[in-house]
């Protein structure tokens, strides 16, 4: 099976945030809740860069890791979902992660959290695939009607790249070697323990 | 949210707040491209704790946080060290115990029951102390659960029955976190005057407090020195365990973002195990350990005779304002 | 780029199986329509959107059962004309998904075409039309709107003429919108129609139209692909064409192309550049005379491009001489040895394209700024090959269309001019006598010591700009030279916050009798002034709600379907243009020949309008039957030429959406034109020679004040397979003759041209024949009907033949300007154009010592335009949720400004002032501040919220910009100053 990863050419993407809204849109992601964002390091200074940046659906994931009640699964294609049935929505996956992924609807005048959301890798959920139920709980299940994620799908510049690991990998190797400059494929090493060397 | 407990969250997120390091160049006229930053090298860069940060246009600071490497200390933590420090301390608490209740037994009343009884807790110091204790049971459980839980019980429940009994764990967690800091806050209110400690209190130190040697009764005031320890542990724990517990209540109002609630989970788990661990030396002392020691908060009213051998000078201040009743006919002094 | 994508065959299966039975669940049409009517309006909504933990699906899923019907139109925010494809279930529009046969967006988005799906479900929209009765809004039906609004326009043309209803429409129009609109304009009888390329690209296309021919982008998108150098001046596109960064992306890496960006800010395209100049704001003639210097001196001009193909270079050599390395570092700051690096990148390694944008165009200067430009690329030789050319970034989705098509004070559809001939042309095409159109228009008495004008001389009058409107409707009668002020505007999707000087706008807003909005949402204009009657909002749907073609700032004409029926009770552009006209009496006549559908014109037929009339700028070969083939056909157009192999069925050699000019008939079968002015191919394959627009010969002045003819004909250049080997001038029905050519017209095509030609049908130009033969003829010699020129390096109709540098009308560096001062005074388009008045002021008051910081405006990628369709898009809100001002943290500093803190910003104007939060950042340099031109909303520090109807105000509001931006105006164009004035900022 395919190893899904994400990776984000940083010397192609302009936050132009069209992986923001095509998750938002593909999703229904409500307000306030960021699958994916896009952060621009050294903004206005030589060296900025832009980043975008969701779950990264790490191996050996640190959010599985740490959940107090075991609500994350690994998929076949090693996409990291949850099931947030089980979800108690303490936060302790956002501790632990090092991308900020995990996101939390603020429940009522209380102002805890909610159950947990994040990328699915528009996987869907533990629900049977295309239900109403994963729907409304995870959003589109493109995996399994043969698409990748919208938001690589989509990314103007195509600085997003989905896909299984080792065939982005050889693409941004590709693009590297023919331009001759690269700031790295971020959060690889982080996620994968590895990273890509040109 | 107070501000002084704001500015001490802040103060205690310093060490854990970091900035991109930047250059500073000249921006007029470059190469941005040649110039472009890199991931390793600002990875390499960071010191621990620190966070690579960057801007972003909503307003979530939070948002901003590219890749936080302290992550993985806190998984490292959370998974590893607390599982043993907690084991330590908890298990090993309750082996001192055991072992303790093996050596010494149960620390009986010297003079035997003298069937006259002083009042030792008003309702109002009762009423605040099961409070408290309730509380802290109930969050000392659920807190191990959420902890420990998938490790100890998860296998034996089942997922869904263990998430659905974790989610109620958690919001008597939240909820009862309010009545806790309420008993804690209360009960500075109306002990705090007894237990600043005093001159007697070395005494009583020096003797061991009488635990370890039958017959040997340090004199002490209304609270002796252990009960102080016992007070200011409570104090102290207790004002930690809601400060921290607050920002996990409310995770939002924690400005500093994930650094401020890692360090707070990490505070607030590693206080409780030990919080736990000194609190079942109270919870033994103050019932199987010691003879006519649990009706002090039981029903209030304990033995003259417990009373004469544990806290003497308090006896005789209460008899000085004549809120003691007399010796009965015929009893013998405790001596 | 993407992999793995499986074969969906076998999941679609899956998807029918597993989904079978949630039909109940399948939102339809009308509870979706019903549930985004009554959903929570207003601020309440925004905290409403954070609630809940599962989300509520608002209209999806995608049911199984239910049929996915695919619909492809176009992005309707910027001019790149990215495809959009809509998967449609139940009338409902339930997912978007990525248009990969595309050959120009491949699949991607940014921002705005990542969430359009939302307009057509956003709640924000306006539902029904409204009017304000004494200051509430009411709904009203739109038959009432239409019966009161047209009969208070036939009371204003009775009291004060036909003049006084100003007309503006809009690049959101489709071509058939936008032709209808300035079709409309004619017949109602006033040539003050305009749209938003007066504020955006007018200058560009006055400049560059004047230099070679046609005012449009030369090259395109995909094009850039094929660059060695590529300069951005004054143009963010990372921000405004994100999508256009996915070709100037990978031509960088694949060619290693240079990367230039100059621009007073540091910009998100200027983060992915190999090299960023940063200069003064509006002193880009000085930076391109800096360029043009070295280049001159090092003799690494293309001698032989200027000799055979440009006119009075050695006019420009001159002006040139004056700018010395050290001059030009004291004008914009930029230190020689920088500049003279990027002259030499740019004169060496070609192909070299120049891209520009608003930072070139919105200013005193534009036209000027823009005619540098082309002759920095007129002496490199970069025009009319691939790789180079002026690529003019268009701003919205149809500014490229809607200016074709004559939504300007100056021209009839396609350039044709306001000149008796244009008319005469126009009236044939659409079969209505000449004489009726002069009858419509005013005549205007003498006034104020200016003469009066007949009803003809008004009608070849050129109108007032959109940028004046206000003045037009403040001054006093007298000094508006037309019969009688403003009293009407009719808004056709335009929003209120674009144009600078608001505070005088809001004035002459509340002094208007009619004031009608046409729009998908209220705009600015609805909500920010106190009036309290007159004035009317009428809802109209988006282009995804009808169909119709758009063209894209490469020229290529698009079709876009309709993706669903226009929401609530809105109606498209084309419904509302004919029941207007139905009440005013002209329907008939205008709609004569198009045919009409429940009261629908059918845009299809609108097109083939288009196709008999549009000889001049080769609109006539893109019938809709040909784009819609080509919209079928995308993914056999090729990446880099947009080319069609010449065997594939329907499109077979055509260039992608049949970039105009596409000569001739659909039936010659032109495959468009992707390069303007490639003389490397042959006509009949996009080829062509600059336009021998501006004669033969030129009686140019001497020093001693005699004349001297000068050739304005290309001398040994031509394109490809012309039997014509030289220049030549453009064709006529006498030319055709001259050369024995005539022979080769039908007797048809004969017949015709006699027709038109009367008396004279030598005089017949290819621009008028509407047989088409005389094009027809030329395509077959090899020849291009408009003739081959040189372009002008200096254009002598202008005001500066040669662009000089001017400081900016409110500039902080006032030493300058006693050298390089703003033109004089002087009348323009009905009104005075008092800049220099206003300069000198400025520096009698001291303005820039109180005001210090420069202040410039742009683009944000969230959002477009005036932002009330974006800033009603919950998806794009949220990611920009305050209107703020970029300043340095040295200046910030020094005022005790933080970052995310709020400021005043201050004007030099009206005591202007806007409340918005400091974004403290580098971007911008020193003493410079920027400002995003998309809020509106608030004014003056005031929340208008509750003056738009209810449930229609955007999500987000904030201050605009144009509150505290100042006088100044193009005096060929009337472009506003948009890009320097002064300000102060101070921490609120």
């Amino acid at each position: 099976m395919a190893r899904m990863k994400f990776l984000c050419d940083a010397d192609r993407c302009i936050e132009c945030n069209a992986c923001v809204t095509a998750c938002k849109n593909e999703h229904e992601v409500p307000w306030g809740i960021n699958r994916r964002r896009v952060v621009t390091i050294n903004d206005g200074k030589p060296g900025e860069r832009s980043v975008s940046m969701a779950c990264m659906h790490c191996t050996d994931a640190p959010c599985a890791a740490v959940c107090p009640v075991s609500c994350f699964y690994t998929t076949v294609d090693a996409v990291v979902l949850h099931s947030k049935d089980l979800c108690i929505g303490c936060g302790y996956c956002f501790y632990a992660c090092p991308f900020g992924a995990p996101q939390y609807p603020k429940v009522g005048n209380f102002g805890s959290r909610g159950k947990m959301d994040k990328c699915t890798y528009c996987a869907g959920g533990p629900e049977a695939d295309f239900s109403t139920a994963e729907y409304e709980k995870y959003g589109r299940n493109r995996l399994a009607e043969g698409k990748l994620p919208l938001c690589a799908e989509m990314c103007s510049t195509k600085s997003l790249l989905a896909g299984d690991g080792d065939i982005i990998a050889s693409i941004y190797k590709e693009r590297v070697m023919k331009r001759g400059y690269g700031s790295g494929a971020w959060g690889w090493k982080t996620a994968y323990k590895e990273t890509i060397n040109v | 949210m107070n501000t002084w407990l704001k500015s001490l969250g802040a103060l205690l997120a310093l060490a854990f707040i970091a900035s991109t390091p930047v250059a500073a160049q000249n921006n007029n006229n470059f190469n941005p491209t040649k110039e472009a930053v890199k991931e390793e090298q600002l990875l390499n860069a960071l010191k621990s704790g620190e966070r690579l940060t960057g801007r972003i246009s909503i307003p979530d600071e939070k948002a901003a946080s590219l890749i936080q490497p302290s992550g993985q200390e806190w998984r490292v933590f959370h998974q590893q060290k607390l599982p043993v420090i907690g084991g330590v301390a908890i298990l090993g608490m309750l082996a001192l115990l055991v072992l303790f209740y093996l050596v010494r037994g149960r620390i009986r009343i010297d003079g035997g029951f003298s069937g006259v009884t002083i009042t030792r807790f008003a309702s109002l110091d009762r009423f605040t102390h099961w409070l408290t204790a309730g509380c802290f049971i109930v969050l000392a459980l659920s807190g191990l659960n959420i902890s420990f839980g998938r490790m100890l019980i998860l296998p034996y429940f089942g997922a869904e029955t263990f998430a659905t009994l974790t989610a109620w764990g958690k919001l008597a967690h939240n909820y009862l976190a309010f009545p806790f800091m309420f008993g804690i806050a209360l009960m500075f209110l109306i002990w705090v005057r007894d237990n600043i400690p005093n001159k007697l209190d070395l005494e009583w130190i020096k003797q061991g407090g009488g635990l370890f040697s039958k017959g040997s009764h340090p004199p002490a005031k209304r609270f002796n020195a252990g009960q102080k320890v016992v007070f200011w542990i409570v104090m102290a724990g207790g004002v930690v365990m809601s400060m921290s517990g607050w920002f996990l209540l409310f995770p939002y109002l924690a400005e500093g973002g994930v650094s401020d609630l890692q360090f707070f989970t990490t505070i607030h788990a590693l206080l409780a195990v030990l919080f736990i661990a000194a609190m079942l030396a109270h919870a033994y002392i103050g019932s199987v350990g010691m003879e006519g020691a649990f009706d002090a908060m039981g029903t209030g009213e304990v033995d003259l005779n417990w009373a004469k051998e544990h806290h003497a000078l308090w006896v005789e201040e209460e008899q000085a304002k004549g809120r003691a009743p007399a010796m009965p006919p015929g009893a013998m002094p405790a001596e | 780029m993407l992999t793995k994508r499986r074969d969906a065959a076998s999941s679609r299966a899956r998807l029918q199986g597993v989904a079978a039975g949630l039909a109940s669940g399948v939102l339809d049409r009308r509870s979706f329509l019903r549930r985004s009517g009554l959903a929570a309006g207003g601020v309440a909504a925004l905290g409403g959107l954070t609630l809940g933990s599962v989300r509520k699906a608002q209209a999806g899923p995608v049911v199984a059962d239910v049929k996915i019907d695919r619909k492809k139109n176009i992005c309707t925010h910027c001019s790149v004309g990215c495809s959009v494809i809509a998967e449609v279930q139940n009338g409902v529009w339930v997912g978007q998904e990525p248009a990969w046969e595309s050959p120009i967006n491949r699949g991607s988005h940014c921002a705005k075409g990542a969430s359009v799906r939302e307009l057509v479900h956003g709640d924000r929209r306006l539902k029904y039309p409204m009017k304000l009765v004494n200051g509430e809004w009411t709904r009203v039906s739109w038959d009432v709107a239409i019966n009161e609004i047209t009969a208070k326009m036939g009371e204003i043309r009775d009291k004060s003429g036909a003049d006084s209803v100003y007309l503006l429409g809009s690049a959101k129009f489709s071509n058939e919108g936008a032709y209808l609109f300035r079709k409309f304009a004619a017949f109602w009888g006033t040539n003050s129609v305009d749209h938003q390329a007066r504020i955006c690209h007018s200058t560009t296309v006055a400049g560059v139209a004047n230099t070679w021919g046609y005012g449009a982008q030369t090259n395109s998108y995909n094009d850039i692909r094929n660059s060695k150098t590529i300069i951005f001046m004054g143009s963010n596109a990372a921000e405004a064409h994100p999508v256009s960064l996915q070709h100037v992306l990978t031509g960088k890496e694949t060619n290693r192309a240079n990367m230039i960006v100059l621009d007073p800010r540091f910009t998100r395209t200027a983060a992915h550049a190999t090299e960023y100049v940063r200069f003064r704001s509006g002193t880009d003639i000085a930076v391109i005379w800096g360029m043009l210097h070295h280049i001159f001196a090092n003799g690494w001009e293309d001698k032989t491009f200027i000799q055979q193909r440009v006119y009075g270079m050695d006019q420009i050599r001159a002006e040139v001489a004056k700018w010395t390395p050290e001059e030009v570092e004291r004008v914009t700051g930029i230190p020689g040895a920088q500049l003279k690096k990027v002259a030499e990148t740019f004169a060496k390694e070609r192909p070299s394209t120049f891209i520009w944008c608003m930072g070139g165009t919105q200013h005193t200067v534009g036209t000027a700024n823009v005619r540098a430009y082309c002759n920095l690329l007129l002496a490199t030789g970069n025009v009319g090959v691939y790789g180079g050319g002026a690529n003019i970034f268009r701003g919205h989705c149809n500014v490229q269309g809607a200016t074709d098509f004559g939504l300007d004070i100056t021209n009839l559809p396609l350039y044709y001019g306001l000149v008796e001939g244009a008319w005469r042309h126009w009236a044939r095409v659409w079969d209505v006598p000449y004489d009726y159109f002069v009858s419509r228009f005013d005549e205007v008495p003498a006034k104020a010591g200016r003469p009066a004008r007949t009803r003809k001389e008004n009608m070849e009058t050129p109108g007032i700009p959109s940028t004046r409107w206000f003045d037009a409707t403040s001054f006093d009668a007298d000094d508006v030279d037309q019969r009688d002020a403003l009293k009407a505007m009719v808004i056709f999707g335009h929003g209120g916050n674009t144009v600078p000087r608001m505070p005088d706008m809001v004035k002459a807003l509340e002094k208007l009798e009619l004031l009608v909005v046409a729009d998908p949402h209220p705009t600015t204009f609805a909500a920010i002034s106190g009036r309290k009657n007159g004035t009317y909002l009428l809802p109209i749907c988006t282009q995804f709600e009808t169909s119709g073609s758009r063209t894209a700032s490469n020229r290529s004409v698009q079709w876009g379907e309709k993706v669903v029926d226009p929401i609530f009770e809105s109606k498209d552009d084309y419904e509302v243009i004919y029941r207007f006209a139905q009440k005013l009496g002209f329907a008939e006549a205008m709609f004569k020949n198009i045919k009409v559908e429940n009261n629908r014109p059918v845009p299809e037929d609108v097109l083939r309008e288009i196709n008999r009339g549009g000889w001049s700028t080769g609109y006539t070969g893109q019938s809709p039957e040909r784009l819609k083939a080509h919209m079928r056909n995308q993914d056999k157009f090729d990446l880099v030429t947009l080319r069609a192999k010449a065997d594939t069925p329907e499109v077979g050699g055509d260039y992608y959406g049949l970039p105009w000019p596409c000569w001739g008939t659909p039936e010659i079968k032109h495959p468009g034109t992707h390069t303007l002015y490639n003389t490397n191919l042959h006509v009949k394959d996009g080829g062509g020679t600059f336009r021998a627009r501006f004669g033969v010969v030129y009686a140019e002045k001497q020093a001693d004040g005699s004349t001297k003819d000068v050739n304005l004909l290309s001398e040994g250049s031509y394109s490809l397979g012309s039997e014509l080997t030289d220049g030549y001038p453009e064709f006529t029905y006498g030319v055709l003759k001259k050369l024995g050519w005539d022979k080769d017209l039908t007797e048809a095509e004969v017949a015709t041209i006699t027709r038109i030609g009367g008396a004279n049908p030598d005089a017949v130009g290819w621009a008028i024949d509407l047989s088409g033969g005389i094009i027809r003829v030329c395509l077959d010699h090899g020849a291009i009907p408009y003739g081959n020129g040189k372009a002008r390096a200096v254009a002598w109709n202008l005001p500066d033949p040669v662009p000089v540098h001017r400081e900016p009308i409110y500039t902080p560096r006032v030493d300058l300007v006693e050298k390089y001062p703003t033109r004089p005074d002087g009348r323009q388009f009905r009104m005075m154009n008092a800049g220099l008045t206003v300069q000198k002021a400025a520096i009698e008051k001291g303005v820039a010592k109180n005001f210090p910081i420069i202040l410039t405006s742009g683009r944000l990628v969230e959002y477009e335009g005036g932002g009330e369709e974006t800033r009603s898009n919950k998806w794009l809100a949220e990611l920009q949720q305050d209107m703020f001002v970029e300043i340095n943290p040295a200046d910030a500093a020094a005022r005790g400004v933080v970052d995310g803190g709020w400021v005043w910003v201050t004007g030099p104007e009206n005591q202007s002032q806007a409340r918005v939060k400091a974004l403290v950042t580098e971007r911008v340099g020193k003493g410079v501040a920027f400002m995003p031109f998309h809020f509106g909303g608030w004014f003056q520090g005031v929340d208008q919220r509750g003056n738009y109807p209810k449930g229609t105000d955007p999500i987000v509001l904030g201050e605009s910009v144009n509150t505290v931006t100042t006088y100044g105006y193009d005096p060929v164009t009337g472009m506003h100053e948009g890009k320097v004035t002064l300000c102060q900022i101070r921490a609120a």
